[in-house]
């Protein structure tokens, strides 16, 4: 009894310090990425803390509005969902949660990524804009050729959209996920850390498991790792894959009417599913989980985490928007190298 | 027969209105696509959000200030509404305009070009998603805006072209022409740079390859203008005709291929002539006076002016009454006609491809604007207060 | 200083409302948020197109019939505090459009000054004011909005 008392405390205590850590952390990375946009753009930049920290603070602290939505406590309520989904992402790969019911698994983290992604089909359903079809214009023409079509909001559309991605997009990023469990020939995150850091298993808190085989350096893990950070920037929504919420037509797809403190709310979704996102690919990429209770993999894990990050701003600043017409192959052609890389690593 | 009309007909799924205040628009009009699932089935352009009244307001002004007002027409292509406006009174009282007048209107004319043409691939770029070639192209226009500076004075209106010549002040110097040598020179370079980038670059030219198409019928069939008809393959640039471009030698791009990526690379090869005849100008700039000021407002006919400008072809048209004051003053802006050429080519684009399509006539709306009422025969233009008055506000 | 002031004046968010100028302000606003040269986001000033989003709205040009009820609206959607911004002489005080009409007497199509429509807070003269004048007006609309409780 005793035993479970204490694990109960450390699930806690761990959860506690990860959520605290990671959201700080997770409030830096936007600046960073938009600093490193700027320098490719031969530009100053903002401050690291402002599209972060300050941004968030800022809506914390404007009036409360109600949304433009068909549902509006629906509506409120999917980015709190969201919330709830992406630190329950983060909390999964934190080693205590390895051995409840099988969270810590391959199952646990596809499923929160799959209703992650559900959620910008509601939002999308809900929103109603101004921006679009509401915009008050006199622009019906009695002589139109089109009288009495269904006029749509471009939420809607993004709704639309992101379904698509559902399918195609996010296709990517779970082969991606699935190569490191294929080759530990196990499902559980702790076979994953253990088959690259086996040293990691066995030490104490203070000391510093550098991982002797990741998995990165080979050629299958290398392969996943490819399909695992252009699925990772699918699913972030960012260029070039940012089709739902590209900017030119959907402006921002289903988060339109999000203000104030619900805006805020989304910035930290966002930007804890950025940070949950690259801290999986370092578990399950290097064998370096983010442990609270183990510093020294921890900052570790943190540091890492910037590359996809700034791999993903990079890649943002020097490609635009790709449409379905390219959306289509380039996902096809990533997921059969996704599909090689899994047949790969069974060999391992 | 009944059913044969019933089968024309085409479903429609759905329709998507942009604007007027959306990112991918520099101007507030409005787009309404009607697609099914993602590509566009047809389009409507309203067009009327930034009517001011221009036309009335010069009725019954002094030339001389009708410029000013004529200048703000348009915020990208200041200068050339300018200098349309003072050629319609120089050729209709035959006013002598000198040699070196006319070498530094063109001389600006051709500044706001390339100015005009890198806001352009700022603004379609942006539209594409690129934000790091939008930016590198505002960086490369900031050097022309320097020169417009230099030698206008303002960098937007800088207001050069008076009647009968130039105002002084514009006057080149030995100085401002070294200087203008100097910027030409490191622009092309850089901007050839550039060029070569977004040409090179795969998922660019993947976007921009392959939609929009416009067949030189339709280019024909709707008077579009400007590169938006040369890009079409159809021959035309009223520079040639214009006694002001008579010394210079350059090159008319004209493409054959019709589509968004050819409208896109021929304002490109485009700012390349221009810098052809910027060299030119400032090499044989003919000395003498810039200014002729010896002409008198007089009674004057309905004259008609056209200019060959960064879009298409403009026209600027007013007659003068006994006492030298403005009657009757009309403009025609090549983006009317662009514009519908375009609602037409972004048919069968996916919606993303096809707001890219439209942004590739480089729509310039503030001018265009005006509605036309045609009853028993006869037409008159209807202003939006009194269309509003009239039909109401839409619920 | 307060949290709260420290976090306005660290971001803002601006939105630029095209009401029916010339498009020199409109142009010159974009060239001071996007080009390089300017770069409005180093004064931690971001561009947004959302309402829902923005703190400082920027009016370039005179307000014409069909853009009065967009802006109107717009400005509604914004939630406090906001401040607005009239970028140009058209906003300022109507221009060529108001104040140099021949026959007509008064032009009944558009509404200038921005502020017979909306409140506004700064004003930036000139046609068209310099990129710098813009950065200068948007950092302006500041103390409002970080006073506000």
């Amino acid at each position: 009894m005793d035993g479970l008392l204490l694990f109960i405390a450390g699930l806690i205590a761990s959860s506690a310090v990860a959520m605290v850590v990671g959201i700080s952390f997770a409030l830096i990375l936007p600046g960073i990425e938009r600093k490193v946009q700027a320098r490719i753009q031969q530009r100053v930049g903002p401050p690291i803390l402002t599209p972060g920290w300050w941004s968030v603070l800022k809506f914390m602290y404007k009036s409360k509005v109600e949304p433009i939505a068909q549902m509006p406590a629906f509506y409120k309520s999917l980015v709190l969902i969201g919330i709830v989904i992406v630190s329950f992402l983060l909390l999964f790969v934190t080693p205590y949660w390895w051995s409840i019911l099988g969270w810590g698994s391959i199952l646990g983290i596809a499923g929160l990524l799959k209703l992650e992604e559900v959620l910008y089909v509601l939002m999308g359903s809900q929103s109603q804009s101004i921006m679009s079809s509401s915009m008050p214009v006199p622009d019906l023409a009695k002589g139109s050729k089109f009288i009495g079509i269904r006029r749509e909001f471009n939420e809607q559309h993004s709704a639309e959209r992101s379904l698509k991605m559902m399918a195609i997009g996010s296709i990517p990023l779970y082969l991606g996920l699935v190569v490191p469990f294929i080759a530990a020939g196990s499902g559980m995150l702790n076979a994953v850390v253990s088959l690259q850091n086996p040293d990691y298993i066995v030490s104490n808190w203070m000391a510093i498991p550098i991982p002797s085989k990741p998995l990165l350096f080979t050629i299958p893990g290398a392969m996943g790792a490819i399909v695992y950070f252009l699925g990772f920037v699918m699913l972030m929504n960012e260029k070039p894959f940012s089709i739902l919420k590209a900017k030119i037509d959907v402006i921002e797809g289903g988060v339109l009417e999000y203000a104030s403190s619900l805006r805020a709310a989304y910035y930290l979704m966002r930007n804890l599913l950025m940070f949950s996102l690259s801290s999986i690919f370092n578990t399950l990429f290097l064998g370096i989980p983010f442990d609270p209770f183990m510093p020294s993999m921890m900052l570790i894990n943190m540091l890492l985490s910037l590359i996809p990050v700034v791999s993903m701003a990079t890649l943002a600043a020097f490609s635009p928007i790709l449409t379905f017409r390219q959306i289509y192959p380039a996902a096809m052609g990533i997921s059969a190298f996704g599909v090689l890389a899994m047949i790969l690593a069974s060999s391992l | 027969m009944i059913q044969e009309k019933q089968t024309e007909k085409k479903v429609i799924e759905k329709e998507l209105s942009f604007g007027p205040v959306h990112p991918a628009l520099v101007e507030p009009y409005r787009m309404r696509f009607f697609v099914n699932d993602e590509i566009v089935e047809d389009c409507e352009i309203n067009i009327n959000m930034a009517y001011r009244g221009i036309e009335k307001l010069f009725e019954g002004l002094p030339v001389e200030k009708a410029l000013l007002i004529a200048e703000r027409v348009c915020g990208i292509c200041s200068n050339v509404h300018a200098w349309n406006s003072v050629r319609v009174i120089e050729g209709g009282l035959g006013i002598e305009v000198p040699q070196r007048a006319n070498y530094i209107r063109v001389l600006v004319h051709e500044f706001q070009r390339i100015t005009s043409h890198l806001f352009f691939f700022g603004h379609a770029f942006e539209v594409l998603g690129h934000e790091t070639f939008a930016m590198r192209s505002f960086l490369l226009r900031e050097n022309f805006m320097d020169l417009l500076q230099y030698v206008g004075g303002n960098r937007v209106m800088p207001s050069v072209p008076i009647i009968g010549g130039i105002r002084p002040r514009a006057d080149l110097n030995e100085s401002l022409k070294k200087v203008i040598t100097e910027r030409v020179d490191a622009f092309e370079s850089k901007y050839k740079d550039y060029l070569n980038r977004a040409v090179e670059d795969p998922l660019v030219m993947s976007r921009l390859s392959g939609i929009g198409y416009l067949t030189k019928e339709d280019a024909l069939k709707f008077y579009a203008t400007g590169p938006t008809g040369r890009s079409s393959g159809w021959n035309y640039d009223l520079r040639r005709e214009m006694k002001e471009y008579k010394p210079f030698d350059y090159d008319v791009i004209v493409l054959n291929e019709g589509d968004t990526k050819a409208r896109v690379v021929s304002r490109a090869l485009e700012v390349l002539e221009s810098l052809k005849i910027i060299r030119q100008i400032v090499k044989g700039l003919p000395e003498g006076p810039v200014v002729n000021r010896s002409w008198v407002a007089k009674k004057m006919d309905y004259t008609v002016s056209y200019v060959e400008t960064y879009r298409g072809e403009l026209m600027h048209s007013y007659g003068l009454d006994q006492g030298g004051f403005i009657r009757n003053y009309k403009i025609r802006t090549p983006t009317i006609t662009n514009l519908a050429a375009m609602e037409q080519a972004c048919i069968g684009d996916h919606v993303t491809e096809a707001i890219l399509t439209i942004a590739s006539c480089d729509p310039c709306l503030t001018c265009c604007t005006r509605t036309e009422v045609i009853a028993n025969g006869k037409s008159r233009i209807m202003s939006d207060a009194e269309i509003i008055q009239r039909f109401g506000w839409r619920k | 200083m307060t949290l709260k002031s420290i976090a306005r004046k660290n971001a803002v968010h601006v939105m630029l409302f095209y009401s029916g100028g010339c498009n020199g302000c409109d142009i010159e606003v974009v060239n001071a948020m996007l080009s390089p040269r300017y770069d409005l986001e180093q004064y931690k000033v971001m561009l947004t197109w959302n309402p829902r989003e923005a703190d400082v709205l920027l009016v370039p040009g005179v307000v014409t019939w069909q853009m009065l009820e967009p802006l109107k609206k717009i400005y509604a959607m914004i939630p406090d505090p906001k401040a607005v911004v009239a970028v140009g002489a058209c906003a300022v005080n109507g221009n060529v459009y108001k104040n140099l009409v021949g026959d007509i007497g008064v032009n009944e199509e558009i509404f200038a000054p921005v502020e017979t429509v909306i409140p506004v807070d700064v004003k930036i003269p000139g046609c068209p004011p310099r990129p710098e004048d813009i950065i200068m007006g948007a950092v302006k609309g500041l103390p409002k909005l970080m006073g506000a409780p």
